[in-house]
């Protein structure tokens, strides 16, 4: 192991110099400037910012769902930027779990179904004993044969959550998990979150317009235009 | 655990109704291919009975030297059944006068198919009768009662055995389509036959063995057979080589509902990429997600191939039980007034069904599966990322390919599957501009206030390329209907012109020059129409360029039943001499000689002569080649100017030589014409002919009946295999817009929530399917013409001609139905409401 990979197993997610530039009919943009900053194991950051001011795409980029345009990226240990797809999903599968905005349930599965869906994948045993397990935890057992569009959009976050849960994974992405929410719902969902986040010792990385969310992480990054800037404490700039 | 969760989406969408689209598709092509097949086989078995029917068995060995008993027994054996006749011309003679007939010896057996027809009285009432003559008793046609001036019960001789005269003989199945020039039938029991003694040396007897079975039986034993076979003695003679009229409808229609198999096909193959497209879009999310979570590609790809198997699974399963259903209800509707045999199972369509159905649903999903499994995962971030696959020329070229090769594979007829495929090419190329054009015009007019026809213009004109896609798939589908439905109209309208009402139904020979003007006077007194008198004087044709015709041409000599063709040569052929080129006649090569001019050297005239095509063609003729004729004493010399086509099926008198007027000019000749007369007024006959008792009457009345019969059942199964193409064709218009419409539901929901009035929303949709109904429609009118033509010219062999009526049909029908459809399913979303509605978007 070299100094430089020693530098990124103290990290959960490692973030070096990375940029987003896309091609657009009037040439290119550059929706990421050089980006840079860590996030330590078990800790919980929120990515706050307006519309359009890059924080999804960054989301993306760290969840390996996209590819940098240049600069470094270290999910516990592992190389982001030079894997392929195929390398990234096999990353995701074992490392990572997602939380959406629009809940992102597969319509045809029921609640059990679309919990177990992430250990199939992956390849466990007994991935339908494991999913009632995790159903009951969020509170769901009695619905675990419904389909999403049986359930209210609360309902439907916490099979998100037992799904993002289920493979046990390392770091767990939330893209505006309480935007489609209502408040009651909110507070439910939110505290579910970080309960589990807390008892899985899971790395939380948050996006979300809610500052009152925010502020439940360890640390708040604000993204303005392509820019992130800490604003916890002695609001740092970290690019 | 990719087979279990493939299997869990399975079963889910299935219960959920999200397969619904992609199954009927599938179950459509299934059951349409297998209805229209199994449906087809049952009546091509029929109508190949009924052609047996006209050859008395379903095969026929045929020898010029006796029977074969160990071939006979061979075929019994076999599991054939068998009867023989012996045929030769003879003469009959009565008390008073005596005749030439076609004396048909036959066995008890015979025939094997069809019936033989008794009348109770010369040129009377006709009835099938299960009986042959038993010994020592002739059955003979009503013109020799006339000819022979005997009555039944008078006895008459054939040879050195005298028969008593025990019935009027209507018909025999294989009394051939020769009427005319041909002699009146003697029908006697084979076991008289060495008794009369004329079978001895130097005779010209044929002898037929008939064989009847299962073609599969029979064709074994013709392999086994064909090797004993000596061809100058022997030949064999099957269905496929009948070219009766009788033939030709049917392999006409034969190849209509093959041309219907294919629509079917291609109209099912649309559907199913219209629903394999939906298909996959709907599964982008879950894609997205399954990737997100960790799903390689190889796991996306297992577990979709393994739905879209299930899915082709189901739909074929139960397309088969649907198809089968449909056909045999439309069986069971028919039994009364079309011959459909029952007995037929066959597993040949059941397999094409099949096949289509596994062909199609792989061949069409391939590329909106490729889609689906370049999906990217970020499309779970951001909703509006699509598929980034860009090969619309792999979706061409798999969907192309496999329409293609069905066809091919299946009609076995590249000619026609080229036709239909190229003019399919170049109406979706059109298309393709027309959009475009259409787009480009939509802009203009789309501006303005926001009114139902500018919503309408605005998403056709934001929606191109799923427009043109639409377009298509409407245009083709219009297309391949509108060519059904012209064909069938085109194709049983000449056939009902071949025969119109007022076919001549009698033929009368044999009229001498004094009878003429009388005999004309005399049936004009009697209100009967006569037509034209062609003069004929029988002659025998001997050379060809100064080679006298050898035993080749003369293998034909006694061949006489059942092709016109060979029934003039070989023996006397009638000539005639003519001017004027009548109705039924259309030189093909050389000059028609109305024209020519007797150059007057004294150099050996060689008068023009007019030759008909397949005669000149089986005699290998050329244009100048010098023919010889024998007529009495006299010969005359002859070159072949032009060739003829005839349409021997117009029941009108056709002549294979037509001479220059001035080459018989020395001879006289006898009369020959035709008239009809109703049968009600079958009884004038007597009165009729009764001062011309030299005139030989033929009656083909029950003739032209039965080629009627077969015509109205071939069209009456036309009509029904154009039914069930037209409620395939709807239905694939019916997903069609179901599709589309699913497509729209997201604007629609918008919209509604914006507060647009449902009424805004219905009109601008319906309007919006008006105006791709209309386009679509002309376009299909337009494709419909081109293919037409290609088809009636190079397959059908039929007249072609321009439909103009079908360009507004098709329009005005193509924006109704389409229209309707586009309200109904629009009526079904606004039933919903807004929240239901935004909803069903996530």
């Amino acid at each position: 192991m070299t100094q430089h990979d020693n530098e990124h197993s103290k990290y959960s997610i490692a973030v070096s110099k990375v940029t987003k530039t896309v091609s657009t009919g009037e040439g290119k943009l550059q929706i990421l400037q050089p980006i840079s900053f860590n996030v330590q194991h078990g800790e919980s950051i929120a990515i706050v910012g307006a519309s359009g001011s890059g924080k999804s795409t960054l989301l993306g980029l760290l969840a390996g769902l996209d590819e940098t345009s240049s600069g470094e990226i270290h999910i516990e240990e592992s190389p982001l930027h030079t894997m392929n797809e195929e390398q990234r999903a096999r990353l995701r599968g074992e490392k990572v779990g997602f939380i959406f905005q629009s809940f992102m349930l597969v319509q045809s599965l029921t609640a059990l179904e679309n919990v177990m869906l992430p250990a199939q994948i992956a390849g466990l045993d007994d991935p339908a004993r494991k999913a009632k397990i995790i159903l009951e935890q969020v509170g769901l057992s009695h619905r675990a044969y419904h389909f999403p569009n049986q359930l209210s959009g609360g309902e439907q976050q916490r099979v998100a959550i037992a799904r993002a849960f289920i493979g046990e994974p390392s770091i767990l992405f939330a893209d505006e998990p309480t935007g489609n929410l209502d408040a009651a719902n909110s507070t439910k969902v939110e505290d579910l979150l970080f309960t589990l986040n807390r008892d899985k010792g899971t790395t939380l990385v948050l996006v979300t317009h809610d500052d009152e969310l925010a502020l439940k992480c360890d640390r708040q990054l604000r993204m303005n235009a392509g820019v992130l800037q800490e604003i916890t404490a002695n609001a740092e700039e970290v690019a | 655990m990719v087979l279990d969760l493939a299997w869990r989406l399975f079963r889910h969408e299935a219960r959920r109704g999200e397969l619904t689209i992609i199954l009927f598709a599938i179950i459509l092509s299934v059951s349409a291919v297998l209805s229209l097949s199994l449906f087809s086989e049952r009546l091509q078995a029929a109508l190949v009975d009924r052609s047996a029917a006209f050859m008395a068995a379903d095969s026929q060995l045929r020898s010029r030297e006796g029977f074969n008993d160990d071939w006979e027994q061979a075929g019994i054996t076999e599991g054939l059944s068998t009867a023989r006749q012996a045929s030769t011309r003879s003469m009959l003679f009565g008390e008073q006068a005596m005749s030439l007939v076609d004396l048909r010896a036959v066995s008890e057996t015979y025939p094997l198919k069809g019936d033989i027809k008794v009348m109770d009285k010369p040129f009377g009432k006709i009835s099938v009768t299960q009986d042959t003559p038993s010994d020592g008793n002739v059955w003979l046609d009503s013109r020799l009662f006339q000819l022979l001036d005997v009555s039944l019960g008078d006895t008459v001789f054939i040879g050195d055995k005298a028969f008593v005269v025990e019935k009027v003989l209507g018909e025999i199945p294989d009394a051939g389509f020769a009427f005319f020039g041909s002699d009146p039938i003697a029908l006697m029991p084979l076991s008289d036959l060495e008794a009369t003694k004329i079978t001895g040396e130097g005779s010209r007897v044929n002898y037929k063995t008939y064989f009847a079975g299962e073609s599969n039986l029979i064709s074994s034993y013709f392999d086994w057979l064909k090797p004993q076979l000596d061809d100058e003695i022997h030949s064999w003679r099957s269905l496929e080589d009948d070219d009766s009229p009788i033939g030709e409808s049917v392999a006409t229609a034969e190849q209509y509902f093959l041309l219907a198999s294919l629509l079917a096909i291609v109209l099912a193959a649309v559907s199913i990429a219209v629903a394999a497209q939906r298909y996959s879009r709907r599964h982008y999310d879950p894609v997205a997600i399954m990737k997100t979570l960790g799903a390689s590609t190889s796991v996306i790809r297992k577990v979709y191939v393994l739905q879209v198997t299930f899915i082709m699974l189901l739909g074929i399963a139960v397309g088969l039980v649907v198809g089968f259903v449909t056909q045999h209800i439309v069986v069971l509707a028919l039994a009364n007034s079309v011959d459909v045999s029952l007995s037929v199972w066959h597993w040949r369509p059941v397999a094409i069904a099949t096949f289509t159905g596994a062909l199609c649903a792989f061949m069409f999903s391939i590329y909106p599966l490729l889609q689906l499994f370049s999906i990217p995962p970020l499309r779970v971030l951001r909703r509006d990322i699509d598929s980034n696959l860009s090969a619309k020329w792999l979706q061409f070229a798999a969907a192309g390919g496999a329409i293609f090769a069905l066809m091919w594979a299946y009609s076995g007829e590249l000619l026609i599957s080229a036709i239909m495929f190229a003019s399919g090419i170049a109406l979706v190329a059109s298309l393709i501009g027309v959009t475009y054009i259409l787009i480009f015009v939509g802009r203009k007019l789309g501006q303005g206030s926001m009114g139902p026809w500018q919503l309408a213009w605005a998403r056709i004109k934001r929606r191109s390329m799923d427009n043109s896609v639409q377009l298509i798939s409407f245009s083709v589908t219009i297309m391949l209907l509108l060519v059904v439905l012209v064909m069938r109209n085109d194709m049983i309208s000449q056939w009902q012109d071949q025969l119109p009402a007022g076919t001549p139904n009698y033929f009368m020979m044999n009229i001498t020059e004094d009878e003429k003007q009388t005999l004309t006077q005399h049936f004009t007194d009697n209100h009967v129409d006569m037509g034209y008198l062609y003069p004929v004087v029988r002659g025998r044709f001997v050379s060809i360029n100064g080679e006298q015709i050898n035993t080749k041409v003369n293998d034909n000599d006694e061949d006489d039943s059942e092709s016109e063709g060979r029934d003039g040569l070989g023996r006397e052929a009638n000539l005639t001499w003519d001017l004027e080129l009548h109705n039924e006649n259309k030189i093909v090569d050389g000059e028609w000689h109305k024209d020519w001019v007797n150059p007057n050297t004294d150099e050996l005239t060689l008068y023009p002569v007019s030759v008909e095509k397949d005669l000149a063609q089986r005699l290998s003729l050329e244009l100048g080649d010098e023919l010889t004729f024998n007529i009495g004493s006299e010969i005359v010399h002859s070159r072949i100017t032009s060739f003829r086509e005839v349409n021997w099926q117009s029941m009108q008198p056709n002549f294979f030589f037509i001479l220059h007027p001035q080459a018989l000019k020395e001879f006289t000749p006898v009369y020959l014409t035709s008239f009809y007369l109703a049968a009600e007024r079958r009884e004038d006959l007597t009165t009729l002919l009764s001062p011309f008792p030299t005139v030989n009457l033929f009656d083909v009345e029950s003739r032209i009946n039965q080629l009627r019969a077969v015509v109205d059942q071939v069209s009456l199964a036309v009509e029904f295999i154009l039914v069930l193409v037209l409620i395939a064709g709807s239905l694939v218009l019916v997903a069609q817009v179901q599709a589309s419409m699913d497509e729209r539901q997201q604007e629609l929901a918008i919209l509604r929530t914006l507060g647009a009035k449902g009424s805004l929303i219905r009109q601008s949709v319906i309007f919006e399917f008006v105006i791709i109904g209309v386009v679509a429609g002309l376009m299909a009118a337009i494709g419909n013409e081109l293919t037409l033509l290609l088809l009636q010219t190079k397959v059908f062999q039929m007249q072609a001609s321009l439909h103009l009526n079908y360009w507004l049909i098709a329009s005005v029908s193509g924006a109704a139905v389409v229209g309707v459809l586009g309200a109904i399913s629009c009526w079904r979303l606004l039933s919903l409401n807004t929240t239901t509605l935004l909803r069903k978007m996530i």
